[in-house]
């Protein structure tokens, strides 16, 4: 149990004042204090005579260890001087390093499984976007496009039947996209049914914007 | 004196970036574009990063070209013309009241520009293209019917007055198929384009989205309530 004091009554206790300095309402408590002080036990510890031989015997016997001094050189603090001489440049240099550093560090992007725009996009819902090209004379069909870094070998269309019809069934990340189909391999057809866009090649690109909504040939 | 070093930091700090991003660019077009586009196509990337630019359709533009099997020279050449365009997107929207045009909008905008929307026209429409318009689909709608062969100006009046007649976003992206539907029926690409302009701001129920319809301050009760 602990009893917080009057400030006056614990310069009582410490001698600065006497009973009757205090003010008549904090006299009971210093009273009380001063017999509580009072009723300690101040007698003096008297400890055994050999308790400093065992002490110390045992200090020595842990000092001997090797595998303590080792391990005290190891982590006890020591003094070390180090003295640089550097020129003022230095510091500049040092310092704009510093905050290049701090800069770098704010204005880096965060983490990301990547930061092309793909894979941002793809975080979003994607929408199945269905692919048709009639070519009845070719053996083989794909749709490359922005959606799959133009990778002909990535979605390659099935044929319906013997109709000449080629179809696939994509998921789409939504946003607009710029396709065309590849056939056989080595002719780039854009899509008959969307709109074409210039791809900068002499050659046109189809477009298709997948909302939520659906796909649309824009 | 903190000035300067302020300035030495940022620019430190995009060098940084830059370093960082070279091996990013040529590791995704290595093996995918002939050899000496690699590099052409990494500085490109470098400078358009260093100007704020978004740098993934520039190398998408060069495995486009890679893919097609086209001479390292054109590819090189359709990445700067990109980038140029990006940049003048980018500037346009900036002077438009875009100070911090994203990745988005930015493409958008060259997209825009690149199908001959002018720079003042990209400027209208991405200011026009108030919530729910996103000012990046509203540029690439505008960009496609462009292409398509809606003049400019045509194409101007078509998207702003479907945004003024509140229209929903998804009416927008219908746009280039109602045009080319008009086009297959023989009417040129202006013809179907005012054609569409006049339907929208005769539709029922047009007006601004969330606002009051012309002449209706006064509103005189739902008429479709029970």
């Amino acid at each position: 149990m602990t009893q917080a004091y009057h400030q006056l009554v614990k310069r009582l206790l410490d001698g600065e004042l006497s009973l009757s300095d205090l003010p008549p309402e904090l006299r009971a408590e210093g009273a009380e204090a001063l017999r509580l002080l009072g009723a300690v036990d101040r007698t003096p510890v008297l400890l055994p005579l050999q308790l400093d031989a065992r002490v110390m015997a045992e200090v020595r016997r842990r000092a001997r260890s090797p595998v303590r001094r080792a391990w005290r050189r190891l982590v006890e603090p020591r003094d070390v001087e180090l003295r640089l001489r550097v020129r003022p440049w230095v510091v500049w240099g040092g310092a704009l390093a510093a905050a290049a550093t701090v800069a770098l560090l704010l204005a880096w992007p965060p983490a990301s499984p990547g930061r092309i725009r793909p894979v941002r996009v793809a975080a979003r819902d994607s929408v199945y976007v269905r692919f048709v090209l009639y070519a009845p004379g070719a053996k083989q069909v794909a749709v490359a496009g922005t959606f799959n870094q133009w990778d002909q070998n990535a979605a390659r269309l099935v044929r319906l039947g013997a109709d000449g019809i080629w179809t696939i069934t994509l998921a789409l990340p939504q946003g607009q996209h710029q396709y065309a189909f590849v056939v056989d391999g080595q002719r780039w057809v854009p899509d008959p049914a969307a709109p074409g866009i210039d791809d900068g090649f002499g050659r046109r690109n189809s477009v298709v914007a997948v909302t939520a909504h659906g796909a649309r040939t824009l | 004196m903190r000035r300067a070093a302020l300035a030495l930091a940022i620019a430190s700090s995009g060098a940084l970036r830059l370093a960082a991003q070279q091996p990013d660019v040529a590791a995704r077009l290595n093996g995918r574009v002939p050899a000496e586009v690699v590099p052409a196509v990494a500085g490109v990337a470098a400078s358009a990063a260093s100007r704020g630019l978004p740098v993934e359709p520039l190398i998408q533009k060069a495995i486009e070209g890679g893919a097609k099997g086209r001479p390292a020279q054109q590819v090189i050449a359709a990445v700067r013309a990109l980038a140029d365009q990006l940049g003048a997107a980018s500037g346009a929207l900036r002077s438009g009241g875009f100070d911090h045009a994203d990745a988005d909008l930015v493409e958008g905008g060259a997209y825009a520009l690149g199908a001959g929307l002018s720079v003042r026209q990209v400027q209208h429409l991405a200011r026009a293209s108030r919530p729910p318009y996103e000012p990046a689909l509203t540029l690439r709608v505008a960009g496609t019917l462009a292409a398509l062969g809606v003049p400019p100006k045509n194409t101007l009046d078509l998207v702003e007055g479907l945004i003024n007649a509140g229209r929903s976003p998804s009416d927008l992206l219908d746009l280039p198929s109602e045009v080319q539907a008009g086009v297959a029926r023989g009417a040129t690409p202006a013809q179907a384009a005012d054609g569409l302009a006049r339907a929208a701001a005769h539709a029922p129920g047009s007006g601004p989205p969330g606002g009051v319809p012309p002449g209706q301050a006064k509103g005189h009760g739902n008429p479709h309530k029970p």
